[in-house]
């Protein structure tokens, strides 16, 4: 028996020796394993790069035939064909080419290209978040020529006083129809770095059809909202989907909110919070409240604070939520013919109705100019990237053909593209700004720092399905205003 | 050949390559992060230095408090929940032998081979309260209500599924070669004697496993400690920062908040904690082992 225990501990002692050299051996496979997949995913991602690089050269843009009928009376016009090759950078944040705004960006490279056959413009466009991130990366060693900015604190700020962008002539513009007010944004210290391209406003769809045959009335107050909500939620439907995964989209409803009860004061009370970091201001409280109250009552579909802007739109484009709460932008969804007809057709929109004491009237709208382009301040071929900036401003440009495709309003007058074929759903969002008493501009989100948007826009959630309470939230963005 | 290997030439040129990428893949980044850890550098325009600013900020932030006790509970579910079915599991699989053995193999291990963003996707799809095929399967028991999985204080418990899923086949995996290399002569001997299945596995796999289970409990803490993609692609931290994990969040801080300086603050703390964490684990298993 003890002779047997002996070799049994020998071989124990041996098979441990064993087994250490083959995990090793094992571990070293598998090292080895992840280095080629990690090799394999360089590969992929370098691939995906040079996929969101859509070189548009001149040989392709003939393939853009849904525009080279347009295109061929400006080709006509080629004066600059004798100059000398020039290429152009531009970094946009409108991956997809072929519908909406990007379609319309495109567009006008096309028509820009075939005018001056010796300019070549290389498109690089990546999804928001992925091109901030690499807007900065850029920032550190050299930008593309022209490219996408946002004229708001929370972007602009950081980038303006990195220098980055090259100033602009404001002179030059005074013929370009810019919408009064448009361009501040978009100044630093009266200078002049870039150039809105859209209007947004904040509004909630609904669907048309659906309120029709359930005899649901569009709400004249906040309290009717609620009261409507109810009885969507006890017919069974989602009353407002709500991409409060992100952040911002709530954060753009809580503006909404505190524009109905703040009235014109609102940019005020948010700038002086902001700049003081104290947000204990009584519009502040009760907008948050009523945001708070909102959910509690089931305004939004079940989930909402984790689900993305894709998942919320899906719920109101397939008929499962009878509003969806998001900018103008959305407004192509009318001509949109992924979605089915009956929705599709359907779709109409109201600005949030008036709270109950509030100072705001149904004709203050929350709205501003967000997005638009630049110019590279170290930009090799900074003239033709103006020259191709101001282009694509020109009104009967970027204007003309948003306008056309359903993208929403310009920062331009646009009154002289009304067509009479615009669908219902753009004729009510062109009457809400054209009746709006005031205009709000900057969301809250984006009136601070970056550091505040991404507190807020988390925040936010926590304010919203009720693990925060009102005060913590707003201690908590006013710490990040430092 | 000795004569080649005493070469002073030839040891340097060989050690040379290792050494470079150390010196500028690792530890050149590690001292710049070091160094734009004591500033407030934007990532854009000029850095001023700060002194401790940003650690002393690091260190009231909830949200960085929140993401380490994550990583904790990440690393308790994988060492708690994965590594016992893990080995488990492995057991059995040696035991089932034949074509059984390679096909419950294959299966165990899928969830491995598919890529992350598709893991993130499907189970946003699964955990959805509408459409979502948890719920379905609960109304299709009588259960009538609405489940939000990834409510604020359901999404970390949903989440740590996912991970602990995710990576249930790769520790399996390494088990299943460990016990596989057990010589087959003790389990004939216990068996001689007389040994139940229970008592082999206790008093002769498992003890022979234990080199495999430090290497693996030492891996599944590190993996705890680092995770990123999958919950950046399922919740990104949310809903406010209840899902948050230290690398997701050195990213948010550094990439959307424009705070770089402090994003190298979050790095330089996490690489100290790691380093903790490995010194800690290996003397461990070091006094285990002298015992």
């Amino acid at each position: 028996m003890n002779d047997k225990l002996k070799s049994l501990k020998y071989i124990y002692k041996r098979e441990e020796k064993e087994m250490k050299k083959k995990i090793i051996a094992t571990l070293l496979t598998a090292a080895m394993m992840v280095s080629t997949l990690a090799g394999c995913g360089n590969t992929d991602s370098s691939t995906s790069t040079s996929n969101d690089v859509q070189s548009t050269t001149q040989e392709e843009a003939p393939a853009a035939d849904d525009t080279a009928d347009d295109t061929a009376p400006a080709a006509a016009e080629d004066t600059a064909a004798s100059g000398e090759a020039v290429t152009i950078k531009l970094f946009s944040n409108l991956p997809d080419r072929k519908n909406g705004q990007g379609l319309v960006e495109q567009m006008i490279i096309d028509e820009y290209m075939a005018a001056n056959s010796n300019v070549t413009i290389e498109v690089e466009a990546l999804d928001e978040e992925a091109y901030k991130t690499k807007f900065k990366a850029y920032a550190m060693d050299g930008m593309p020529d022209v490219v996408s900015i946002w004229g708001q604190p929370s972007f602009l700020d950081e980038v303006l006083d990195a220098g980055v962008l090259a100033e602009l002539n404001e002179a030059d513009y005074a013929d370009y129809g810019f919408i009064a007010g448009s361009l501040e944004g978009f100044k630093k210290d009266g200078k002049l770095y870039g150039l809105p391209r859209n209007t947004d406003i904040q509004i909630i769809y609904y669907n048309q059809k659906m309120f029709d045959d359930n005899g649901w009335a569009v709400p004249a107050t906040y309290d009717e909202l609620m009261s409507v909500c109810s009885d969507i939620k006890a017919a069974g439907y989602t009353p407002i989907a709500m991409d409060g995964g992100d952040g911002w989209p709530m954060a753009c409803f809580l503006t909404d909110i505190l524009v109905k009860v703040a009235g014109t004061d609102y940019a005020d009370i948010v700038r002086n919070a902001i700049a003081t970091g104290d947000f204990s201001a009584p519009e502040l409280q009760e907008a948050t409240q009523i945001l708070v109250d909102s959910a509690a009552a089931g305004m939004f579909q079940v989930g909402y604070d984790s689900q993305d802007y894709g998942t919320a739109m899906n719920l109101f484009t397939n008929g499962q939520a009878a509003m969806f709460c998001m900018g103008s932008w959305e407004c192509s969804m009318a001509l949109n013919e992924d979605i089915q007809e009956d929705i599709r057709n359907n779709i109409r929109a109201f600005t949030l109705p008036v709270v109950d004491g509030g100072k705001g009237g149904a004709n203050d709208i929350a709205a501003w100019n967000g997005g638009g382009y630049a110019v590279s301040a170290s930009s090799a071929v900074k003239d033709e990237a103006v020259k191709f900036l101001n282009y694509m401003y020109q009104p009967d440009k970027l204007s003309k053909y948003g306008w056309e495709n359903g993208v929403g309003m310009s920062a331009q007058d646009q009154t002289a593209y009304l067509t009479g074929n615009e669908t219902d759903l753009q004729k009510q969002v062109m009457d809400i700004l054209k009746n709006a008493t005031s205009v709000s501009g900057t969301p809250i989100n984006d009136c601070g720092p970056s550091a505040f948007k991404t507190s807020i826009e988390s925040e936010i959630q926590g304010v919203s399905n009720g693990s925060t309470s009102v005060e913590d939230f707003l201690a908590a963005i006013g710490a990040a205003c430092e | 050949m000795k004569k080649l290997y005493s070469n002073k030439l030839v040891i340097f040129s060989l050690v040379l390559p290792g050494v470079l990428v150390f010196l500028f893949a690792v530890l050149a980044p590690i001292c710049l992060s070091v160094y734009y850890g004591f500033t407030d550098y934007t990532g854009m325009g000029e850095a001023h230095l700060i002194g401790w600013d940003n650690y002393v900020k690091l260190f009231q932030d909830s949200a960085f408090g929140r993401s380490l006790k994550n990583s904790l509970l990440l690393a308790i579910g994988f060492i708690c929940i994965q590594h016992p079915i893990a080995i488990v599991v492995a057991a059995v699989l040696d035991k089932l032998q034949g074509r059984a053995e390679g096909i419950f193999r294959c299966i165990y291990f899928i969830p491995n081979v598919i890529s992350v963003a598709v893991i993130a996707y499907l189970w946003k799809f699964i955990y959805n309260p509408d459409f979502g095929l948890l719920n379905n399967v609960l109304s299709a028991f009588g259960y009538q209500g609405k489940i939000n999985w990834l409510s604020q204080q359901n999404a970390i418990w949903s989440v740590l599924i996912v991970l602990i899923w995710h990576g249930f086949g790769w520790g399996m995996l390494i088990y299943y070669t460990g016990i596989k290399n057990i010589d087959p002569v003790l389990y004939e001997a216990a068996s001689i004697d007389g040994a139940s299945w229970w008592t082999t596995f206790f008093r002769i796999t498992l003890p022979l496993m234990k080199p495999v289970i430090q290497i693996n409990v030492t891996m599944a803490i590190i993996s705890a400690l680092k995770q990123m993609e999958t919950v950046y692609l399922l919740t990104n931290g949310g809903p406010n920062n209840s899902t948050q994990f230290a690398a997701n969040y050195l990213y948010q801080q550094a990439f959307k908040a424009f705070k770089y300086g402090y994003g190298n603050a979050i790095g330089v703390v996490f690489i100290i904690i790691c380093i903790l964490v490995t010194v800690a684990l290996n003397n461990i298993f070091r006094d285990k082992q002298e015992a």
